[in-house]
């Protein structure tokens, strides 16, 4: 009768906690130390934190990121000192979420947020640049349309 | 003190161990020489010492007890003994480094030097890794634009005097110094005079810290995303030796590489920003064709077919081919070999009317730079004026007479940015240079040619040691043939050598390549040649060479008319001549990289590679090889030149046996003596210095120059120089040459400026011969009297108008406009 103590497991496990949630309807806390889709960060009076100076790029063990700097506009800065990030771009296809570019930011510009949940069918998708990496006036980047961002992701 | 028995030692004692010295070495080099680096930022291995940082400190023991003395600064003697790790160095090190980063911000992130930045360097290996200063820095403006392309940072900077000594000592152009005192010590211009010099990147490659950055470079990429190649300036015909680098695919700085018989690491500012021109977008990317009156973009395959149409069939003496400067060594001997050898023309004329005579330049002993600089002797400059057109040159030049007692004669039209310097000026009359050449050496009886006598029995007296002529075109308004006869003249003189001042790129390559009326590669005669049976068509008299074939032109007698890289329409002196021959010729190929002038008149564009695009040689105006290399894709479908001539051939249903730059090596290293056993290989292995060329010199046909009227009592004769930023289709191109204009106006002796009563700025009519001008006139002292002085080629101002290529001078009336 060997088959009855497959049932048993069944019938035991019926009264324990369940483990599974029902993704995607349902979602889990997302751990602490969760790496995910990053943001270029503002100072409070807008001015854009990156100054371009590649060190990001420069420690990408992945070789993801492409940033070229520029003379701020002296009339019109885009972030305080002499050199902003003219070109900003991640390649999230392939990015592994190390965290050593946010480590290596002198300016705390580049951070990452917990959001995962963005896949794309198109490689040129997985390319997010400046305009959908910077942080708008109430913090938030730019929302892809592949991008599950429920419940409302902390960007900070 | 112990007076022990034991021998003393004959070297220095450094840590322990004995090391030899040469006589006068300084004590940091030795170290180095040794495998001991010892810190530093003010010391510079071509420039004298100054001990203004103090980095490097080490303990010297002469005898007297060890102490802390800058390296530097210390020239080595027997028996001194160094400790370069001992706890006071290592203190002294942390201390200077601490002291040094009290005022220096800590904005690496922004700053361009950080990632290749001494300071830094210096302070992670030997810095006390840990700063006590809380206070507030000193704070300045940053930066400041002290020239169009140099900006300034002074609280970056660390008071090393390296570019002011640069600016001063090396340069001659003392346009920055040091201001205030104290802790308000700073580097900065004069009120007024912005730092103008043609050397100033200079300062910017060798500044220690970001202090100075140049606009060309700013914030376009970090050191870390750079690759770097080693390759030759193909710029001017020095040919120095440069680090080209990259970023993605696009070149984004030269840095000036210490060849010790070239450059010592220094390049003119036309030089170093010249790649801004093929990053422009006016480079022609694909082939282009004329249809319907307009150039339109077509595939290589219909534009080579276009071309091997327009030669098919076609008399060989009805083609003619002008320049080949721009084209690396192979390319030259592949395009020779499909018009002299294989279409059978001899109508190639690298030079544009501007250059000398082949047989002078392969007929004398050639002078090395380094021979010419030799200590002791004597340089005999009949211009052009290096400064102005070869700067890495005149750099070695002005070193050679400052600081090795080499003595100058000037034998120039005009004062040159080397006049100061010069043990003997003399400005002759122009047309009768080779009377005061004759002068010089055999002697004066009287004033020679509006020089006096005085001036040539002390310019006589100056000559001592081994002489080197500088010969090149002085004055453009006046016949080739009157150069070479002044050169002939002073050839006279016991050893003398010439080295060669021709300036355009790859000129003297393309000489040694046969682009030149009557020659074959290897400096051979058309009769006589060892280059085999891949040259069945080599013609048996001279052809035509590039003034010929424009007058030819002009009078419809060319059918095609190629031009590889040049532009008559802007550098040929004589403009009426240029602008004949270019509408005369029946259709243009035109190989080239931007649409001057001339390619806009052409009937087929082909597109040509530039200068980091493309692998090959370069040979300099001493006759050194050094190799070219390639660092970036060419632009759009741009092709190297020498498989342009090959795919030519190849339309034309002509194998010239060429696939790669291997073959033509072998090519000429076994039909040609004067590359016996060269490759590129070899090249390779002697990049740095590259290899010489050292034919025997054969003897020299007495060369007749033009008779040179006399001058009429109501004329001034024309002197026309050229100056570094003008309207050349590179420099014009790059913005930081766009902004060094020089003044537009025509300049003559202030004796006849009075006479002509004339106002400064006012304009007047020129008129010569061959046509006329109008420019504002200006007075000027180092205009001799009878002369008027024109620059060559200004917006505004275009002199090419009055000179006819086949008088001896040009006389030019100056009338109210």
């Amino acid at each position: 009768m060997g088959y009855l103590n497959g049932f048993r497991v069944t019938f035991n496990k019926m009264f324990e906690d369940r483990v599974t949630t029902e993704y995607p309807e349902e979602k889990q806390e997302k751990p602490d130390r969760l790496h995910g889709r990053h943001v270029l960060n503002r100072y409070e009076d807008g001015m854009e934190k990156c100054i371009g100076c590649e060190l990001c790029a420069a420690v990408c063990p992945a070789k993801c990121i492409y940033v070229r700097g520029k003379d701020n506009p002296p009339d019109d800065p885009v972030s305080p000192g002499e050199r902003f990030g003219f070109v900003y771009e991640i390649n999230y296809l392939r990015c592994i979420h190390c965290d050593l570019c946010v480590e290596a930011c002198p300016t705390e510009a580049i951070t990452e947020s917990k959001l995962f949940e963005f896949s794309f069918s198109n490689r040129s998708d997985a390319i997010y640049t400046r305009d959908e990496l910077i942080v708008d006036d109430d913090g938030r980047p730019q929302q892809m349309p592949w991008e599950d961002w429920r419940p409302p992701p902390d960007w900070a | 003190m112990s007076h022990e028995a034991t021998e003393e030692p004959s070297g220095v004692i450094l840590n322990g161990t004995e090391i030899g010295f040469e006589d006068g070495e300084l004590l940091i080099e030795a170290c180095e020489r040794n495998g001991v680096h010892i810190p530093r930022f003010c010391h510079h291995s071509r420039m004298e010492p100054v001990g203004m940082c103090r980095m490097c400190l080490v303990e010297v023991d002469t005898g007297r007890g060890p102490a802390l003395q800058p390296s530097c600064m210390i020239t080595c003697s027997a028996g001194m003994s160094v400790e370069t790790e001992s706890p006071a160095t290592k203190k002294a090190q942390d201390g200077v480094l601490e002291f040094l980063l009290i005022n220096h911000p800590l904005d690496c992130p922004v700053c361009d030097k950080g990632g290749e930045c001494p300071l830094q360097d210096n302070a992670y290996a030997y810095g006390p890794g840990e700063s006590r200063f809380v206070e507030e820095k000193r704070h300045y403006t940053k930066p400041i634009a002290i020239s169009e392309t140099v900006f300034l940072d002074r609280e970056r900077c660390i008071l090393c005097d390296l570019c002011t000594r640069f600016a001063s000592d090396v340069a001659g152009d003392a346009l920055i110094q040091f201001q205030g005192r104290g802790a308000q010590t700073e580097i900065n211009t004069f009120p007024d005079h912005p730092f103008a010099s043609y050397f100033s990147g200079n300062t910017v490659q060798i500044c220690p810290v970001g202090a100075l950055t140049a606009k060309p470079y700013r914030f376009k990429a970090r050191p870390w995303d750079l690759d770097e190649v080693e390759s030759t300036s193909v710029i001017d015909s020095v040919g120095s030796r440069i680090a080209v680098q990259s970023s993605h695919d696009v070149v984004l700085r030269y840095q000036g590489i210490d060849a010790d018989a070239v450059n010592w690491g220094w390049l003119s500012d036309k030089e170093r920003f010249s790649f801004e021109a093929f990053n422009s977008d006016e480079r022609i990317a694909e082939p282009m064709l004329r249809s319907g009156g307009e150039l339109t973009e077509a595939t290589w395959s219909t534009a080579l077919a276009a071309a091997a149409d327009a030669l098919r069939g076609v008399d060989p003496e009805r083609v003619g081919v002008i320049g080949g400067a721009r084209l690396t060594n192979e390319a030259q001997y592949a395009w020779t070999k499909l018009f002299k050898g294989a279409i059978g023309t001899d109508n190639v004329d690298a030079q544009l009317g501007d250059g000398l005579t082949p047989d002078l330049l392969f007929g004398y002993p050639r002078a090395t730079i380094d021979e010419a600089c030799t200590p002791g002797g004597t340089i005999i400059l009949l211009g052009p004026d290096p400064r102005e057109d070869l700067g890495a040159l005149f750099l070695r030049l002005r070193h050679a007479v400052v600081n090795d007692g080499a003595r100058l004669i000037e034998l120039t039209p005009l004062t040159t940015g080397l006049s100061s310097l010069a043990a003997a000026r003399l400005h002759p009359h122009p047309g009768e240079t080779s009377l005061v050449a004759r002068a010089l050496v055999d002697g004066a009886s009287g004033d020679v040619a509006g020089v006096s006598r005085g001036a040539i029995d002390a310019a006589r007296r100056a000559i001592e040691g081994p002489v080197t002529i500088i010969a090149g075109r002085a004055n453009l308004a006046e016949h080739a043939s009157l150069t070479a006869a002044t050169v002939a003249e002073l050839m006279r003189l016991d050893g003398a050598r010439v080295l060669s001042a021709v300036r355009r790129g790859n000129i003297h390559g393309a000489l040694d390549m046969g682009m030149s009326p009557g020659w074959l590669p290897g400096r051979q005669r058309l009769i006589g040649h060892s280059l085999g049976s891949g040259w069945p068509k080599v013609p048996t008299v001279a052809g035509l060479d590039s003034a010929g074939i424009l007058a030819e032109a002009a009078a419809g007698r060319i059918d095609v008319l190629v031009l590889l890289g040049a532009d008559p329409l802007a550098d040929v002196p004589d403009a009426a001549l240029a602008r004949k021959g270019v509408s005369g010729a029946d259709k243009i190929i035109a190989v080239d990289t931007f649409v001057t002038d001339s390619v806009s008149q052409a009937d087929i564009v082909l597109a040509a590679a530039g200068p980091c695009e493309r692998e090959g040689t370069f040979t300099n105006l001493e006759g050194r090889i050094s190799v070219v290399a390639q660092k970036v894709n060419p632009r759009g479908t741009s092709r190297s030149d020498w498989e342009i001539a090959v795919e030519l051939a190849a339309a034309l249903g002509i194998d010239l046996e060429i696939e790669s730059l291997d073959d033509i090596w072998a090519e000429l290293s076994s039909a040609v003596e004067l590359y016996d056993g060269l490759d590129l290989e070899k090249l390779a292995q002697h990049q740095r210095e590259g290899i010489m060329l050292r034919p025997t010199p054969e003897s020299t046909d007495v060369f007749t120059p033009v008779d040179t009227p006399r001058n009429d009592a109501y004329s001034l004769r024309l002197i026309v120089t050229r100056v570094m930023y003008d309207r050349g289709s590179i420099v014009s191109r790059c913005p930081s040459g766009a902004t060094n204009p020089s003044s537009p106006a025509v300049r003559v002796n202030p004796y006849e400026f009075e006479q002509l009563g004339a106002v400064d700025g006012e304009r007047f009519t020129l008129t010569s011969t061959a046509g006329k001008m109008s420019a504002p006139l200006m007075g000027d002292v180092s205009v001799p009297r009878g002369a008027v002085a024109v620059v060559f080629a200004q917006p505004e101002l275009d002199v090419r108008s009055l000179i006819d290529h086949t008088a001896a001078v040009v006389d030019v009336r100056i009338e109210r406009a």
